[in-house]
């Protein structure tokens, strides 16, 4: 769990900068997968790139809901918590995708990244003084179980697995 | 306050990144070693028209125009002295250099004994994938003996170069490793290396996963890596750092292996201070020419 943030102090955290770890955590989640599609469309792999531009629009969803909640409650105060502060929470690893990846390995990896947040969230609600603070981790954390149903509906749907695409990506040499 | 009192960072790791997508592979390792540079960079807090990025040529070498600095992505092997001629040109730069192990230990090896050796203060970053990435697969100084290449059908019969201990060796003040499987160390090591004044290397274990080795992926690299700070390694100690840098090849070590607590006068420094003392001894400019006419 502390790989994952840096100078937070989760367990003290004011209700406003958990709101702001939320929305940096969407963000950061959102922008992997607008990453991952780009990648699959340039190597030629339209279906795993259809797929992470369906994750990018969830999670682009829940970041201005939550942002919208921020808001509302703290309207223009300044943030403390930071986009450096945090390191793939919620959002894939850079290793888990390769070129010629099928759609059920896209949604596989999706599948690991939902429930790493899952545990983030379940972890931090566990570690956090004030009940406003818990109440919104438990809810992030139900959220993140939430996607993790979604993508299991998704695999389930998925005709059985077919060979992974074996096409060699050209490097161009300089 | 629910946040330590660290100082916050006027740029952000964003205004760092540049328009221009990457083409690496997807799960290249340097996805995760341009991202930990991203964040090194504000925390350093520069502004990006006063870095210059140099790299030479290769798969990694593309890093420097996936920043919003200042990039030269110039010859193969070469990134290192057009750097150091950028600093000593410009001493008000920062100046990072980046490259892969081929670009740094094979065609361009020669050059870090006397990047190290001269002390400018730059930063170099190696990622070090054991292979020639961008021309698709060949052995690299850093792949490990026996490896099965398109160039060592039967396996390589040649030792790898041991990089860390090859700039140890030669008297580098500031030696680190990182790995993109463990970003936030990574991001560490590089603001660690950019800060110190002088030469500063970081190798980055950084896999390539089109033409690499299964177990060198960063999968593996979560499960083995080991933190020198963790094994309670003492940074100031060269000799140390050397005996751990011996486990190359066989041990992944992340973090500082030497940082000299006493660091010497940079290049730079030294050049102002010989200006200095030339140009109380130097005669006028005008006078210069006449001297020619005495002759
Ligand atoms: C003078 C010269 N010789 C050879 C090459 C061909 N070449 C381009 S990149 C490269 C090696 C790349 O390996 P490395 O430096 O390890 O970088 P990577 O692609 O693995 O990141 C070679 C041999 C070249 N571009 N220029
Ligand atoms: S060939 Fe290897 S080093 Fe080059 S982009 Fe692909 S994975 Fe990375
Ligand atoms: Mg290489």
């Amino acid at each position: 769990m502390t790989d994952k943030t840096r100078s937070i102090d989760l367990a003290n955290i004011s209700l406003r900068d958990a709101l702001d770890l939320a929305v940096l955590v969407e963000e950061e989640a959102k922008d992997r997968y607008e990453e991952f599609a780009d990648q699959m469309e340039l190597h030629h792999n339209p279906e795993a790139a259809r797929f992470f531009r369906f994750m990018l629009a969830i999670e682009a969803k829940h970041e201005s809901r939550l942002a919208e909640r921020r808001r509302g409650l703290f309207g223009d105060e300044p943030r403390a918590v930071k986009r450096e502060m945090i390191f793939d929470i919620e959002a894939p690893e850079y290793d888990e995708v390769r070129a010629n990846m099928t759609l059920r390995q896209a949604l596989d990896a999706s599948l690991r990244a939902e429930t790493k947040a899952f545990e983030f969230f379940e972890a931090a609600a566990e570690m956090v003084q004030m009940k406003d603070v818990q109440d919104i981790f438990t809810e992030l954390r139900e959220e993140e179980r939430e996607h993790q149903a979604l993508v299991r509906q998704e695999i389930d749907r998925l005709p059985p697995e077919g060979p992974a695409r074996d096409d060699d990506d050209e490097i161009v040499a300089l | 306050m629910t946040t330590s009192n660290a100082p916050l960072p006027t740029y952000q790791a964003k205004d760092y990144k540049s328009e221009l997508k990457p083409i690496w592979c997807p799960g290249c390792g340097d996805f995760g070693v341009v991202q930990a540079i991203y964040r090194a960079l504000a925390a350093i807090g520069r502004p990006p028209h006063e870095i210059a990025f140099v790299s030479g040529i290769g798969c990694s070498s593309r890093i420097p125009g996936y920043t919003t600095a200042y990039g030269f992505n110039s010859v193969h092997g070469r990134a290192l002295p057009i750097a150091q001629g950028i600093k000593i040109a410009s001493p008000e730069l920062l100046v990072l250099v980046a490259g892969g192990d081929g670009d740094g230990f094979s065609i361009g090896g020669g050059h870090v004994a006397h990047a190290v050796r001269r002390n400018t203060d730059i930063t170099y970053i190696v990622m070090d994938n054991q292979i020639y990435g961008l021309t698709k697969g060949q052995l690299s100084p850093t792949s490990p003996k026996g490896l099965h290449t398109v160039t060592s059908e039967y396996g390589s019969l040649e030792e790898a170069v041991n990089p860390l201990l090859y700039v140890l060796a030669y008297g580098a003040n500031f030696v680190a490793q990182g790995t993109p499987a463990d970003m936030a160390g990574l991001a560490e090591v590089i603001e660690a290396a950019i800060r110190f004044p002088g030469f500063s290397f970081v190798n980055v274990q950084s896999p390539c996963v089109t033409f690499g080795e299964d177990d060198q992926q960063v999968k593996n690299h979560r499960a083995t890596m080991q933190s020198l700070a963790k094994l309670g390694h003492d940074p100031t100690d060269r000799l140390a750092a050397m005996g751990l840098a011996q486990k190359y090849g066989k041990e992944l070590h992340t973090g500082v292996f030497y940082k000299n607590p006493d660091p010497p006068p940079t290049m730079n420094a030294l050049i102002k201070e010989r200006q200095q003392v030339l140009s109380e001894k130097a005669p006028p400019r005008s006078r210069i020419f006449d001297r020619f006419l005495q002759t």
